[in-house]
């Protein structure tokens, strides 16, 4: 590809703003923001990694690469998980920037260390941990836990698959009610955690979800998270057409069903000296039809799952957020 | 203390906290560099070193209280990645515990020095020494030294910095004490100045840091890539001998004092009988020596202080002369016997008769007789038998 | 069975290689041979080429290692198949490929015609997602193609079935059963013999040391070849464009409006000269076709039509004529044939307009009054259409023998004449004073006699009754209540929903007072010179008729409404009068004159008198097919030779293939309402005969439009392609590269895509 050909919008990047008026509102970046000067030299994911096709996670390491443009300093560390398979073998690399392979339950630990070399030596790099939920939820929770209590300063990404991808698809905490895993052949028979809850309990400076349907609402968290010091938690929801049995191509529609149902809550949560502020980014419209068809176009729900249920701890989930939000 | 030697500076502390000085002294001495830092968590017995570590304002330092250590040991590979001077501390389960992290560190080449307590692995739960922990990371990369007092213990902190960091060796240092027999035990300890430190141990330059180059550090390696990684590794290992002694000799000039050869003999150029051991047992057995010889028998000691990479080749000349050999294993591993053992054997003259002795498992405090002991069984037999454990009580 | 042989698959990741191999060991198992079947696992995901392989044979396996000299190669994807897929097959071995090539076909473009190994072709893919194994995008081929390799390798059928029972695949064998006999395959060549490549590496190549590593580069993996399926931007026909009937590229003229009114404008231009005028009168079919009609309501295109050619004339300026001018007559200044003369001299050709009344316009002067379309917006477009080099002739109503005339002076002829005759009332009264056609009334109100307002011209009092549902009905009513009446009532025979006047026109009627009487048919009139009344009966709705509508069932319940006057707008028809002896206007179309024994002549019919489908924007689109076969017809050798149901300049395009609604991505739009006109408040309009509607107050109304099959380069399949692989260009015309060399196919951007403008294919 010839970058001579590449178009580039010589304004500055623009301040990404969340909907004004409602969740819907959703048309990508109309004026053309993307591949404009500013951008990053080499994308955070380049191009011949080996995610499947249509891989969530994917989708979130553009954005990121987006939000921090070519002036911010980067270093990732990533546990095992698939983001650690994506870059291919030894010494080549899918990753377009400096990128450590912890240990599965250390990437927070991994990611206090560069972070805190980084502060003695003054580097201004950012330290991101990009991990999966099997490496947040279960086996890195304490590590996790305990760097939030420290507010390391860390930009902590959880991709959630609900499910352990990389080793084929077992269940994890992160497993919703009902779903088929290779360890879960009748479906899961328990909720999945609450990591935003979990992690905003740290009182942490800042905890929100990510929806990759929502470009603009999540960049402009990806950039505010990236420039803000302390601990920071970024929760998304990561479509795997592999574990989840559905189409690639509808990844995206999935998510933005289970934002449009109220099943993903889009929020963040901030704390300061004040205390916290929960802010609702993208209002639900609780859509019947949305959650009916985000479970029937996903095989892993082929044995069912019970829709009023489902629906009752939605509403449960949101009248707790309402409250916490204040409105 | 001073008026003990008005040259030196000699303080009346635990190993714990030789080991904590020599750790400081090192994270200084890189504060024109990338800095000094780690993750600590304690442990018993080794508490005392993190506890000390944490009450020194480092310049350029950052030290980590982190939740475990797993974790301890992450945040070190963090550091030592981005190219800081780390350390941390640990012993028995909190080793195995970090033993993934141990790996990776070993596997990364990270120069980093750990201080290990030998303590036995529970449960049922026992504070006291065994070699068990230490020897069960024996595979994971690191070099591993085994120390006989305090002043080795600070010492070989030093010495371990400078070994790790050399150029054509790069990879991560262990240096083992015995529970509460070194680690709660309070010795005179010369400590070096600032200045010797500076002197001995250049800026840490980490060739493969992790800056703003798009690197992967431990991305996917298919069977040929860990073929040579695994290759080089080894070789690496195989260097450390001849650096060792170049180390030695800077630290002789710098200090004034020597770091012990990786293999240590007592009295061993006509011994007939030889007792082989690691760490404070060594102490003892010199007694018994001393002992033996009054009776007229040409007894000798030999203490494995580096165990990684191990020296078969000192060991053998060391062992040349002896018609019986005794090695006085720590630790046991069961189904096995003593891994010094299980390793060295091999080194013993080919006529000799080798027997495998497990003494003070547990803590079990070997006093010199019972290494006379030993050395009567020893030389009472006519051909070597099982591995056998010796139980000395408290 | 051979005693021992070696079975080498190659699949993609997700097809179900390993599985494959499995079958095949467990049917030998079942046979009763040793067996041993193992993949290669690796990090490549769903679509990378992955291998697995079976070993067969009588005695215990020992051999532990890879397939190096397979005996038999399966190769499940044929974009797989290559110099490693053949690697090391033995002579005499067998190759499998799952293909949907024939095996000639195969062979040949594969050169294994003269292979020295059996070669089956199968279409195992095809077959399988007949039998929806797997999903849409991952079609799992493996339990299919072991159907295949049953046949030729002599596998008996109730061995396969038995694994197939024994894995659990059973409901998957009639894939298989449909494979073993579909199966092609041809025995290997004699004598033939092929080079073996083997990959067995003699010298590794060097090992950076972890110490050494500082930098990486990007993996080479070309990840395009794990689908074949790829995405492209395409073209769709947005409904409005395939409803206008003038022709307009919609989609074309609102997207350029973001740029400029000039680019607007220059689009605009190239199908219709009168887009001020449509911009106030058109019914714009467009705005009903619109899939933003549903959402929340259409894109008021006929607003943002008039802000364009209120703001710049659309018409082109200044053609040069061609050197072989052809000289085309138009009978008819009416909007299908001015269209007709702008589009032939846009064309380089001379267009003369014969026009009965004193000027151009045709019913765009004498029938819509002036509140609707400002003579000034009309004036000027006509005049723009007469710089082109248009001659007007005004003034003469034609005879037959007159066009007789015309029809040997030009070189073809257009006839554009309207509907000229009027549908009256033949029932009790009809003849009574104060009863008038509504044409005839909105002539007076449109071309006032000299010295007189049109208040004064089409002064009228009382109660009006306006017979009709119609734009003439509807323009009578308000012209009339504007004129003087007290009171306007609108009969008609059918119910709102089936009155054919533009929907807003009847809305605006209501707001200015006029008082509707549905379901009435007039039977009669009452009075005795003078009329006094309407007779009205009730009217019922029986079954749809051929047009959809309900039919109406006059019924006997019939009341008088007293009224003193009456405007009949009950539609026009055609006047076939001014045809010379023998000439046939086809009716339905604007194909050319039959004139007796002459046969087809070079004469076309446009507009209403050929088509009778009444609009402006019908006429306009009528002129423009009309003038397109009138040139086509001329520049051909052999006039014969002109499929004459087609033109260069504009076709009908198949509304069937028009972007429906449910393939615009709503979500990626806010609800926004339509931006309407400013318009005069209704009791202030109905004094006067000013324009009601005064146009939008900003284009930005053009914001709403979803661009339905046209990209807007709106960058939504760069930020959701989640390889990051699609680059906008600078070209003009492609706005987006795929870097299809890393592409996985995974249709994110195609399914993404608001508008429907990108799509995957093969």
């Amino acid at each position: 590809m010839n970058s001579d050909t590449i178009k580039t919008n010589v304004n500055p990047l623009p301040e990404y703003s969340s909907c004004s008026t409602c969740g819907i509102n959703n048309e990508p970046m109309l004026d053309g923001n993307m591949q404009r000067e500013g951008d990053r030299n080499e994308p955070i994911l380049r191009p011949g990694n080996t995610n499947c096709g249509g891989c969530g996670m994917s989708v979130i390491l553009n954005w990121l690469s987006l939000a921090a443009g070519s002036e911010t300093r980067l270093q990732m560390v990533i546990p095992a998980c698939c983001g650690i398979v994506t870059p291919g073998k030894f010494p080549n690399s899918a990753y377009g920037l400096p990128v450590v392979a912890s240990t599965f339950a250390s990437a927070a630990a991994v990611g206090t260390g560069l972070a805190h070399t980084a502060e003695l030596n003054n580097d201004n790099t950012r330290v991101i941990c990009f991990a999966g939920d099997g490496g947040t939820y279960d086996i890195g929770m304490a590590t996790l836990s305990a760097a939030a209590e420290r507010n390391e300063d860390l930009l902590y990404i959880c991709y959630d698959n609900e499910i352990y991808g990389n080793t084929g698809g077992q269940r994890s905490s992160a497993t919703p009610l009902g779903a088929v895993t290779t360890t879960t052949q009748f479906g899961k028979d328990v909720n999945k955690k609450d990591i935003v809850a979990i992690m905003s309990a740290h009182r942490i400076p800042y905890t929100a979800s990510l929806s990759i349907a929502h470009p603009n609402d999540s960049l402009a968290k990806l950039k505010k998270a990236l420039a803000m010091k302390g601990f920071r938690f970024l929760h998304v929801l990561s479509p795997c057409p592999t574990g989840w049995k559905s189409e690639p191509s509808e990844g995206i529609e999935l998510v933005r069903k289970s934002v449009k149902s109220g099943l993903f809550p889009i929020i963040e949560i901030e704390n300061d000296e004040v205390g916290e502020t929960l802010t609702i980014n993208i209002e639900p419209e609780m859509c019947e039809e949305s959650l009916r068809t985000y479970f029937e176009s996903q095989g892993r729900f082929k044995r069912g799952v019970d829709i009023p249920e489902i629906t009752r701890g939605i509403e449960r989930n949101w009248k707790s957020l309402r409250l916490r939000a204040g409105k | 203390m001073s008026n003990l030697n008005p040259k030196a500076n000699l303080q009346f502390i635990s190993a714990n906290h030789a080991a904590a000085m020599a750790a400081t002294l090192a994270g200084r001495a890189n504060r024109n560099a990338r800095g000094f830092g780690g993750g600590i968590y304690p442990i018993t017995p080794q508490t005392e070193c993190i506890e000390y570590l944490s009450k020194q304002d480092i310049e350029k330092g950052s030290v980590v209280r982190v939740e475990s250590e797993h974790s301890a040991m992450g945040v070190c590979i963090g550091m030592a990645l981005s190219g800081a001077r780390t350390f941390t501390a640990s012993s028995s389960n909190g080793l195995s515990y970090m033993a993934e992290n141990v790996f990776a560190a070993g596997f990364y080449r990270l120069p980093m020095v750990m201080m290990a307590v030998n303590r036995t692995m529970g449960p049922p739960w026992n504070i006291w020494v065994d070699h068990g922990d230490t020897l069960m990371l024996r595979d994971s990369g690191w070099i591993q030294m085994y120390c006989e007092d305090n002043q080795e213990v600070l010492d070989s902190i030093l010495f371990a910095y400078r070994l790790a960091e050399t150029a054509n060796i790069l990879l991560p240092a262990m240096v083992c004490q015995d529970a509460f027999v070194l680690s709660h035990t309070m010795m005179m300890t010369d400590i070096p100045s600032q200045e010797q430190v500076d002197e001995y141990l250049p800026d840490l330059n980490l060739p493969h840091r992790v800056a703003d180059r798009a690197v992967t550090v431990g991305g996917l390696d298919f069977p040929h890539e860990t073929e040579a990684h695994r290759h080089q590794h080894h070789d690496a290992m195989m260097r450390v001998f001849d650096v060792y002694k170049d180390c030695q000799v800077e630290f002789k000039k710098v200090f004034g004092r020597e770091i012990p050869d990786p293999v240590v003999g007592y009295k061993t150029e006509d011994a007939e009988v030889l007792l082989v051991s690691m760490g404070t047992v060594a102490s003892t057995a010199r007694a018994a020596v001393d002992s033996l010889r009054d009776q007229g028998i040409k007894a000798g000691s030999v203490r494995l202080r580096l165990f990684r990479p191990f020296p078969h080749l000192l060991l053998e000349k060391m062992l040349a002369s002896a018609e019986r050999i005794a090695f006085i294993d720590r630790n046991v591993s069961p189904g096995m016997g003593g891994i010094m053992w299980s390793e060295g054997r091999v080194t013993a003259p080919k006529d000799a008769l080798v027997q495998n002795y497990m003494i003070g498992l547990g803590g079990g405090d070997i006093r010199p007789e019972m290494l006379e002991k030993v050395f009567a069984d020893l030389l009472s037999r006519e051909q070597a038998g099982p591995p056998q454990i010796v139980e000395v009580g408290a | 069975m051979k005693k021992s042989f070696e079975v080498r698959l190659h699949g993609r990741g997700g097809q179900g290689g390993v599985t494959c191999a499995k079958i095949l060991a467990a049917v030998y198992a079942h046979l009763g041979h040793s067996v041993q079947t193992f993949g290669d696992y690796a990090s490549e995901r769903s679509g990378a080429p992955v291998r697995a392989y079976t070993r067969v044979g009588n005695e215990p396996i020992t051999n532990r290692n890879k397939v190096y000299e397979p005996d038999e190669v399966l190769v499940l994807d044929d974009s797989l198949l290559g110099a490693d897929t053949l690697d090391g097959l033995v002579d005499g071995g067998a190759l499998l490929v799952n293909s949907p090539l024939s095996i000639e076909v195969f062979d040949q473009k594969y050169s294994t015609s003269t292979a020295p190994f059996t070669t089956g072709v199968i279409d195992a893919t095809a077959i399988a997602r007949k039998h929806g194994i797997g999903t849409r995008s991952v079609v799992i081929v493996n339990t299919t193609i072991a159907g295949a390799y049953a046949r030729i390798h002599d596998v008996p059928l109730e061995a396969l079935k038995q694994t197939y029972t024994d894995l659990g695949l059973i409901s998957n064998f009639p894939a298989a059963l449909e494979a073993y006999e579909s199966v092609e395959y041809r025995g290997p060549v004699d004598g033939a013999h092929v080079e073996k490549h083997m990959a067995t590496q003699v010298t590794l190549p060097e090992v950076e040391q972890i110490i050494d590593h500082v930098s990486s580069s990007g993996t080479g993996l070309a990840t395009g070849s794990w689908s074949s399926q790829k995405p492209s931007y395409v073209e769709n026909l947005a409904p409005c464009n395939a409803w206008c009937p003038a022709g307009n590229d919609v989609v074309g003229f609102i997207g350029a409006l973001e740029t400029s009114e000039q680019a607007a404008a220059e689009i605009l231009g190239q199908s219709t000269p009168l887009a001020a005028v449509c911009g106030r009168v058109c019914p714009a079919p467009c705005m009903e076709a619109c899939n933003r009609a549903e959402y929340d309501g259409a894109v008021n295109i006929r607003g943002l039509e008039r802000w364009i050619a209120d703001t710049i004339p659309v018409a082109v300026k200044k053609v040069a004529r061609v050197s072989n001018a052809k000289r085309i007559a138009i009978i008819g200044g009416g909007p299908a044939g001015l269209a007709a003369a702008y589009e032939i001299a846009k064309a380089g050709h001379a267009a003369s307009i014969y026009e009965g009344e004193k000027e151009l316009g045709g019913v765009l002067r004498t029938g819509i009054p002036v509140y609707r379309l400002a003579r000034p917006a009309l004036d000027q477009e006509i005049e723009n259409i007469l710089a082109l080099g248009v001659e007007a002739h005004c003034d003469e109503f034609l005879t037959a023998n007159r066009m007789a005339e015309i029809e040997a002076e030009y070189d073809a002829v257009i006839i554009a004449s309207g509907l000229q005759k009027l549908r009256g009332l033949e029932v009790d009264g009809a003849q009574l004073a104060g009863i008038e056609q509504g044409i005839q009334y909105l002539h007076r109100v449109n071309l006032p006699e000299d010295g007189k307002s049109p208040v004064e011209s089409a002064a009228i009092q009382g109660h009006v009754v306006v017979l009709g549902g119609g734009n003439t009905a509807m323009d009578c009513a308000r012209s009339a209540l504007r004129a003087g009446a007290n009171k306007v009532t609108v009969a008609y025979r059918r119910s709102f929903d089936e009155m054919p006047a533009i929907k807003e026109e009847i809305e605006e009627a209501g707001r200015e007072g006029i008082v509707f009487a549905m379901l009435r048919q007039p039977v009669g009139f009452s009075g005795t010179d003078n009329l006094s009344g309407v007779v009205l009966a009730e009217v019922d709705l029986g079954e749809p008729d051929d047009s959809g509508r309900r039919r109406p069932i006059t019924s006997t319940r019939t009341a008088v409404m007293d009224c003193d006057a009456v405007l009949l707008a009950l539609g026009q028809t055609e006047d076939y009068g001014l045809l010379p002896e023998g000439w046939e206007l086809p009716w339905g179309s604007e194909r050319r004159v039959t004139a007796g024994n002459r046969g087809e002549i070079l004469v076309f019919g446009a507009g209403d008198i050929a088509t009778g489908e009444g609009t402006v924007t019908h006429a306009i689109g009528s002129g423009r097919r009309a003038a397109g076969l009138a040139l086509a017809a001329l520049s051909a050798v052999d006039v014969n030779d002109v499929p004459l149901d087609e033109t260069h300049i504009f076709q009908r395009p198949d509304r069937t293939t028009a972007i429906p609604v449910t393939d615009i991505r709503l979500d990626h739009f806010a609800r926004a309402q339509a931006d309407t006109e400013q318009t005069i408040d209704p009791m202030q309009a109905v004094k006067n005969f000013n324009q009601v509607n005064n146009g939008l107050r900003s284009k930005q109304e053009l914001h709403r439009c979803f661009s339905c099959g046209h990209c807007t380069e709106c960058d939504t399949c760069l930020v959701y392609c989640p390889e990051g692989i699609i680059r906008r260009l600078t070209d003009e015309g492609t706005p987006y590269e795929v870097d299809y060399s890393y592409c996985k196919g995974c249709g994110i951007c195609v399914e993404e895509c608001p508008r429907s403008a990108m799509e995957m294919s093969s």
